[in-house]
């Protein structure tokens, strides 16, 4: 993925998760190295996320897909993958 | 030590029931039912309180025949959960009315769907009952004695039915399930500190997200189920057409339309079995 395509879709995630989590967490120093089991979801918050997520890209995400996914960085180019 | 003592209470009411006959069973569990509504005082106030605030009762004279008749009602439900084998294979006892459209996704091993009920019937026969076109997952709060908890669900799991905990680790177990093509089975009117707002009999009640949210995020069917018991230990299972949201944008909105159509199912049910639902629970906090 293109380096700027992908600082700027991790900027709206960043945003997306700001918004939908309701836990705190220091959203600026997630990276496309962090794992997303260490931002503490559950299983209803990451619904919420989802939701916003794909309302944010204009996308629908197949579950199947975003269960595989372990960090931030494979959210993106799933997202790179799904809005291209 | 307590918990000693609980599980070979626990033993002995099983060896009770399985030696009864099923109607027999039914009787013994009702009478404790009974004695359960005239003990257990704390419970018996919220029960009354309750059905007055549904408005399913006149006066607080028929709210407390509608309570002692839920506390029955509840005493059969267990016997009946543990005998359900009598129940699940014949059609003279379970009379079921399955929409075309749900029929075409409890067919389809590809597709998973979602199940939502409430304490209402006996909600764990249509659980049992549905899990012979797929594994169904139902979701419970573990009990407090970790002995009682593994005698109840080597009880209660039957065909490919199985509890799962209300609280896992991993955020993805639903998404997990539901994409193998499972059900998922869920309960609505339990109070959530952290849910949403939706009338339930026209009073706002805070109720899991769950379901709708899932609903929502994985485009999985949803649907209702009501499981009525017409007789001691016969029931009919209608599950309701698919229930359909098309996602507004505003995640909230589309949480309360879904969850209100639910309440609405379920109180419906009620109006007409009030003596089938669970009363004693404090539903609105």
């Amino acid at each position: 993925m293109d380096v700027d395509v992908a600082a700027e879709v991790l900027a709206r995630l960043r945003g997306v998760l700001r918004e939908s989590a309701v836990e705190e967490h220091d959203w600026d120093a997630v990276v496309a190295e962090t794992p997303i089991e260490s931002l503490g979801f559950d299983s209803l918050t990451i619904l919420d996320v989802l939701y916003d997520v794909e309302e944010e890209f204009g996308i629908a995400l197949d579950p199947k897909q975003v269960v595989k996914t372990r960090t931030i960085g494979e959210i993106i180019a799933l997202l790179e993958e799904n809005t291209s | 030590m307590l918990h000693l003592l609980e599980y070979w209470a626990a033993r002995l009411l099983l060896f009770g029931v399985d030696l009864l006959p099923p109607a027999a069973a039914c009787r013994w569990a009702a009478a404790l039912g009974s004695l359960w509504w005239a003990a257990d005082r704390p419970r018996r106030r919220v029960a009354i309180s309750n059905v007055l605030r549904a408005g399913v009762a006149g006066d607080a004279r028929q709210a407390r025949g509608i309570g002692r008749g839920a506390a029955r009602h509840m005493g059969m439900v267990l016997v009946e959960s543990m005998k359900s084998s009598l129940v699940l294979d014949d059609p003279e006892r379970m009379r079921v009315d399955i929409p075309c459209d749900v029929a075409a996704v409890l067919e389809d091993p590809g597709r998973g769907l979602i199940v939502v009920s409430g304490h209402f019937g006996n909600w764990e026969i249509a659980g049992q009952w549905l899990s012979r076109y797929k594994p169904v997952a139902g979701i419970s709060r573990p009990m407090n004695n970790p002995r009682v908890q593994k005698l109840a669900l080597e009880r209660r799991q039957r065909r490919a039915f199985r509890m799962i905990p209300k609280y896992d680790p991993d955020p993805g177990r639903f998404l997990k399930l539901l994409g193998d093509g499972e059900i998922l089975a869920l309960l609505v009117d339990q109070h959530a500190r952290q849910g949403t707002l939706v009338p339930f009999f026209g009073h706002p009640a805070k109720t899991h997200a769950t379901a709708a949210m899932l609903h929502l995020v994985t485009r999985t069917p949803l649907t209702f189920a009501v499981c009525r018991r017409t007789a001691p230990m016969t029931f009919e299972l209608s599950l309701s057409p698919l229930i359909e949201q098309q996602r507004s944008g505003d995640r909230n909105a589309d949480v309360e339309a879904i969850l209100a159509t639910l309440n609405a199912r379920l109180e419906a049910a009620i109006r007409r079995d009030p003596d089938q639902y669970l009363w004693g629970h404090r539903r609105w906090r």
